[in-house]
């Protein structure tokens, strides 16, 4: 036997171990592409105090900015490592179907008729949001049937421009929608006068309610006349690159339920005796790899940004000035609809 | 057979074919690209969603349109305010423009500086702003409902915008209309017969005290009586607004002001480079004649100054169309707001809506210019 020929059998061998061994996996041009860039690309929110909003010092903080951070560090061991795409309510589609970004979060709400024809797939719930109203103390309108007659400023395309239609024709209601291009224009024509209200999420009038001149003057109703369920988005195809958009949010969600918080994961990695955190934590198992990432995904996702309940209360909760309740965010163990499949 | 290669005729004939099989050619292609990587990426496409129920309340609507209505009446609603407001804009700016242009040129040095400033002002600043400006402008100087500037009781003018009476029943404002056009028919015959009898035998005839009847005091008298024969929807406070009766909304007079001022500028500079272009002997030889400087102006500069200020008119025109876009920015419902805004984001269809509003752009423009181009054909210098 030559060196040759063995060599070549040797090599045989070794392929033949190799693809056995490490697991096969479906290829993932999203995750190839994000490894070989170096950053992730987040489609988030022109700007929303509490959800996506640029501070003084150009960073952006949010609820949905964080989900952004979370997967980055989880895809790229570096929260910092994301490249953010502020987009309107009419840009945010083509940025995501043209793969401008890989994922969009951007208090988008899950509709069918969305998933249906715009080639786009909803991840999960990461806030359940709920349309209302604002309008000023002054007028004395305490529920939406107040606003017969009212002008309504609305961001034309929004789910909430036809949801406030539907509401007030179903009620015989005469009210006068003005659709506005951008959120914040809708906001500022409300701010001059022009209208007698706003209409968006509550989360979402929380915060646009900061930017208003005499924030103080103004009401937002309690009545709900929507549920508008909101998480990330991704495009269709790339089915592994999906599963992590999705996962890395359950992740989030279970290490609140878990225990598991930016302050104790170090310890909670080496000491928990927990099999569910073990696995989260990429202590035991290889959870990471099955989605070809590494296995301190979560560890790095919750040790740099924080399990969901650190991120809620920092960025919309008691901790920011939008001082918002969990509500329906609240874990399902204590009576939210926050819920999360296990990690098995 | 090689002798068709020298044939000029052919060789031209074989290029446009050409040409014209790869222009089309490309197109098909592009079309076919386009859709299936739609259908692969998941993406609804065709154009059966203009048969969808809009769900769109619109504020300013001219046409028969409510939200239970389909896209396609969505998409009228949209060209309709896109004519509307570029009709309306584009005669005021000329108006505007003239005067301005005119001005400009006049001896008083106090009203050409002034003339002069707008037209410096106007001409650099962008037309955003301006939007903006006048928008922004007409809201702060407007009270609120419970505070409106009544007229007469029956209109009102607020921060929300004019609300004005409407009849319920308009047959009588129909049967106005018709003695309006046919005033209008009248005019335009006097005014043709006018002219005949001027070039033959030198007799003016006071055209506009004509115009002034059938033109002025016709439609006055036709559409008062048709007022006060017709029922009225009069606007009542209720709630937070004026229930009833027609709203011309804040929008619209906005976009109208801004986009008169702002053209108004540009024409102003035409009009006065078309005055401009006309030698100076043409003046001298009309006041020569004993014409009166207004005269001159009128029968002599003008005629003259037209045809080199049509051309740059027409794209002057065609920029009033195209910028009414800018509506978009202030929520006035025309074409690329309803349309490229709310219908695209509703149906997600960006393709489909994208060339539909670029087909009726294209459309509404190549109308207009060719209109220009036949006015422009028609004051032509015609060489004998």
């Amino acid at each position: 036997m030559t060196t040759l020929r063995r060599g070549a059998l040797v090599a045989a061998f070794a392929l033949v171990a190799g693809s056995a061994g490490a697991q096969q996996l479906i290829p993932s041009p999203t995750l190839d592409a994000i490894r070989a860039r170096g950053h992730l690309e987040c489609g988030v929110h022109l700007g929303l105090p509490g959800f996506s909003f640029a501070n003084d010092k150009g960073e952006w903080t949010g609820l949905d900015v964080d989900y952004c951070r979370a997967l980055a560090a989880a895809v790229l061991g570096d929260a910092n490592k994301v490249r953010y795409t502020p987009t309107s309510v009419q840009q945010r589609w083509p940025v995501l179907q043209s793969g401008q970004v890989d994922v969009l979060s951007r208090n988008t709400t899950i509709t069918y008729s969305r998933n249906a024809t715009l080639g786009v797939n909803f991840q999960g719930i990461n806030f359940y949001e709920g349309q209302t109203f604002i309008v000023r103390t002054a007028s004395g309108a305490k529920k939406p049937t107040d606003l017969e007659n009212a002008s309504i400023c609305v961001a034309a395309g929004s789910t909430e421009e036809r949801m406030a239609a539907d509401y007030f024709r179903e009620r015989n209601l005469k009210v006068s929608i003005i659709n506005f291009q951008k959120n914040d224009d809708a906001i500022a024509a409300y701010d001059a006068g022009r209208c007698d209200s706003y209409t968006a999420g509550v989360g979402a009038l929380a915060g646009q309610r900061i930017k208003l001149r005499n924030p103080g003057e103004h009401t937002i109703m309690t009545e709900l006349i929507s549920n508008d369920p909101q998480g990330p988005v991704t495009r269709w195809g790339d089915e592994r690159w999906q599963a992590i958009v999705r996962w890395v949010l359950n992740g989030m969600i279970a290490a609140e339920h878990l225990g598991v918080t930016s302050k104790n994961v170090d310890e909670m990695r080496t000491n928990s005796r927990n099999a569910e955190i073990r696995r989260l934590l990429g202590a035991d198992g290889n959870f990471g790899a099955m989605l070809g990432l590494d296995n301190a995904w979560m560890f790095n996702a919750i040790k740099q940004v924080g399990n969901y309940s650190e991120s809620y209360e920092r960025t919309v909760g008691k901790g920011s000035p939008l001082g918002l309740e969990r509500g329906s965010n609240q874990l399902w163990t204590r009576g939210g609809l926050l819920f999360t499949p296990p990690f098995q | 057979m090689t002798r068709y290669f020298y044939d000029k005729r052919v060789r031209e004939i074989f290029w446009q074919a050409a040409l014209l099989l790869g222009l089309v050619a490309t197109v098909v292609v592009i079309v076919r690209n386009a859709s299936q990587n739609m259908v692969n990426a998941g993406m609804a496409s065709g154009f059966d969603f203009l048969w969808r129920t809009s769900g769109i309340d619109v504020p300013f609507v001219l046409t028969s349109y409510t939200p239970d209505s389909n896209i396609l009446a969505l998409l009228w609603v949209g060209v309709v305010n896109t004519l509307v407001i570029s009709f309306v804009s584009v005669v005021a700016a000329t108006l505007l423009g003239f005067v301005i242009g005119v001005a400009r040129l006049s001896a008083n040095r106090l009203l050409s500086g002034l003339a002069g400033a707008f037209i410096e002002f106007v001409r650099n600043i962008p037309l955003l702003f301006f939007v903006l400006f006048w928008y922004f402008g007409v809201i702060a100087a407007l009270p609120g409902p419970r505070q409106s500037i009544g007229i007469f009781s029956i209109a009102y003018l607020n921060n929300r915008g004019l609300t004005i009476p409407v009849p319920t029943e308009g047959s009588a404002f129909r049967i106005a209309a018709a003695v309006v056009l046919v005033g209008l028919i009248a005019q335009a015959a006097i005014a043709f017969w006018a002219k005949r009898r001027r070039d033959a035998t030198g007799q003016i005839f006071p055209v506009w005290a004509s115009g002034l009847a059938l033109l002025a005091a016709l439609p006055a008298l036709a559409f008062g009586i048709a007022a006060t024969v017709s029922p009225w929807d009069v606007p009542a406070l209720r709630g937070f607004n004026f229930r009833g009766g027609f709203v011309l909304v804040p929008e619209f007079v906005a976009l109208f002001a801004a986009l008169t001022t702002y053209t108004a500028g540009f024409i102003a500079e035409i009009v006065r480079g078309g005055i401009q272009s006309v030698v100076k002997g043409q003046w001298e030889a009309a006041y020569a004649l004993g014409l009166r400087p207004n005269r001159a102006l009128n029968l002599v500069v003008i005629p003259q100054a037209l045809r080199v200020m049509i051309p740059p008119l027409t794209s002057q025109y065609l920029n009033v169309l195209k910028n009414s876009s800018f509506g978009a920015a202030i929520a006035f419902p025309e074409l690329v707001s309803v349309f490229v805004g709310s219908a695209l984001t509703n149906t997600g269809q960006a393709i489909e809506i994208i060339a539909i509003t670029l087909a009726i752009y294209l459309a509404i423009g190549l109308a207009v210019s060719g209109f220009m181009n036949w006015y422009n054909a028609k004051t032509a210098l015609v060489t004998r």
